[in-house]
């Protein structure tokens, strides 16, 4: 698993990918900072949550970055063939599929558990409680987009396209208009968690209970990453 | 062992079948790509011969396991290989696409294939695989600054460095330059003489010739024959070849043609040109200077109308 590993934190680290998701983990902090100028000590009102945690961080950088990639972690390898190296191998799907996840994890989740935890702790004025939750709710989406993601790498080649489709009309526009898609938009768990470990970030808007959102993110996570192996499994690997 | 000694060797239909492939057909929505195929391949060399787009990829890619038949069944060594992946322990496979990472050395690469395959002593395996491709020099390079030959060189390292049993290569010579190529042939028939499985693929004739025992013909997603090498290349031979002879006076000379014994038909085109039908070429070749002096005619261009592999295959299957 650890040659896998290894491999897909390499395919995933190129120098243009890394270098926008750099930039787009530096705007949430940008936006802490900005508040932090203007409004001194002042703790960040429901607006600043809305706009730069909820709106900025969960609803577009992280979905658009878990996107770019955990689709590529198998996309990539089936556009240029390299796939066929891995599953020639005596190893189980599920020992190729779990450290592709890992490895876009590893990369995707460090530029915006960072980013979550950075933004969060100037904005708050240094409150470890705020930050250590909203850093931990980024951690729950990241792992939860990239599972979709991944699937949806190993389905089409079009992943990028589907993929956007999905983060601004199901997450964006329907999860935010249409109560009951709350149930089952991964952004709105990532909200409920944060909501759920320090109550006082996210206090306006309905939120689905703590445990609701926790038992559906790891329904989630398990459902997906076993289609994954599923499809790796049934697919005609070019 | 001289290399036609070992084929003779090789050639042993009472050693049991390493792959079999039982009545297997794949489609790909209205497109038959592989229809109703039979054959096995036992240990030695085995060509899987037919022009482009004939099928021999979607064949090999079932019988690795990369692709579902569609109907049908493909065993080797008795077991299925799709969702099978202990077997790939035993099976090494290059395809015909440059499946390598640009920015990873090619002793990494190499280094990885067989920590895939579970190699255990992992240096010393890698460091054999890639000086029988004689690429040592080269390995501690990124493979994105190799030549198409040294990357092909360096994927047979790779498909060969965990020992597996049988080796299964797509059009493995493309990109080869002739020096590579004689040195691919020397290796694979080097590994044949070791008992493994070998199943090439080629749209080259002469490149299956040098190599194979047995041969397996795909035409149109057919078997169109198979079977020892040398029977399929006489009955190659036996095919009537069409030749255009273009001359000044193709009435006089067609007339002499048609006397020969080894001329079955003569006809004058509707330019002009004579198109002699012979099973014998080279009798045609020796007697044609011959006639045209007799009868004065002036031959511009002589030319065959069908040696392409192409009408070689159709001939083979309208037999």
């Amino acid at each position: 698993m650890v040659f896998v590993y290894k491999l897909t934190l390499r395919q995933l680290s190129g120098r243009w990918r890394l270098l926008i998701t750099l930039l787009l983990s530096a705007l949430p902090v940008t936006m802490g900072v900005i508040w932090r100028l203007i409004e001194g000590d002042a703790r960040p009102d429901h607006e600043f949550e809305d706009f730069a945690l909820n709106g900025m961080l969960a609803a577009s950088i992280i979905p658009l970055v878990s996107l770019a990639i955990a689709s590529a972690a198998f996309s990539n390898e089936i556009e240029d063939r390299t796939l066929a190296n891995l599953t020639l191998s005596p190893i189980p799907r599920w020992k190729i599929v779990v450290p592709k996840l890992l490895g876009a994890l590893t990369v995707g989740g460090f530029f915006m558990v960072i980013s979550a935890f950075v933004t969060s702790y100037i904005a708050y004025s240094g409150d470890m409680t705020t930050s250590l939750a909203v850093a931990a709710g980024a951690a729950v989406e990241v792992a939860l987009y990239s599972s979709v993601f991944i699937l949806v790498g190993l389905m089409t080649t079009k992943a990028i396209g589907f993929g956007l489709l999905y983060v601004f009309l199901w997450e964006g526009l329907f999860a935010g208009f249409v109560s009951g898609v709350r149930f089952l938009s991964i952004r709105h768990y990532s909200v409920t968690i944060v909501n759920g470990l320090d109550d006082r970030v996210f206090t306006e808007g309905e939120h689905l209970s703590f445990a609701v959102a926790l038992v559906a993110s790891a329904a989630v996570f398990v459902i997906f990453l076993a289609l994954s192996i599923h499809r790796l499994r049934r697919m005609d690997v070019p | 062992m001289s290399s036609s000694n070992s084929r003779a060797a090789r050639s042993n239909s009472n050693v049991a079948p390493v792959i079999q492939v039982e009545r297997v057909s794949r489609w790909f929505g209205n497109v038959v790509s592989v229809s109703d195929v039979s054959f096995e391949i036992r240990p030695g060399i085995t060509g899987l011969l037919g022009p482009n787009g004939a099928g021999k990829t979607t064949l090999l890619r079932m019988i690795t396991g990369l692709a579902e038949v569609s109907v049908g069944s493909i065993s080797v060594f008795d077991q299925q290989v799709r969702n099978n992946p202990d077997i790939y322990s035993r099976i090494g496979v290059m395809s015909e696409h440059e499946t390598v990472y640009q920015f990873m050395k090619g002793r990494d690469f190499v280094k990885m294939m067989g920590q895939l395959r579970g190699v255990s002593n992992i240096d010393a395996a890698a460091d054999k695989a890639i000086n029988l491709v004689d690429l040592a020099e080269a390995s501690l390079r990124p493979m994105g600054t190799y030549s198409r030959g040294m990357r092909q060189r360096m994927r047979l390292a790779a498909t060969i460095v965990h020992e597996p049993d049988i080796l299964i290569l797509d059009e493995p010579l493309n990109g080869a330059d002739p020096r590579q190529r004689v040195q691919f042939q020397k290796l694979l028939l080097q590994l044949a003489d070791e008992d493994k499985t070998i199943v090439l693929s080629s749209h080259i004739l002469e490149e299956v010739e040098q190599l194979a025992d047995t041969v397996l013909l795909i035409v149109n997603g057919k078997l169109a024959a198979s079977g020892d090498f040398h029977a399929i290349r006489a009955a190659l031979d036996e095919r009537p070849y069409h030749v255009r002879v273009l001359c000044d006076s193709p009435r006089d000379l067609a007339s002499a043609l048609v006397k020969l014994e080894s001329v079955d038909a003569v006809y004058i085109d509707p330019d002009g040109a004579i198109v002699v039908l012979s099973r014998n070429v080279r009798d045609l070749q020796i007697e044609l200077p011959r006639l045209a002096q007799a009868t004065s005619a002036r031959v511009r261009r002589v030319e065959p109308l069908d040696d392409s592999l192409e009408s070689v295959f159709g001939y083979l299957v309208e037999r």
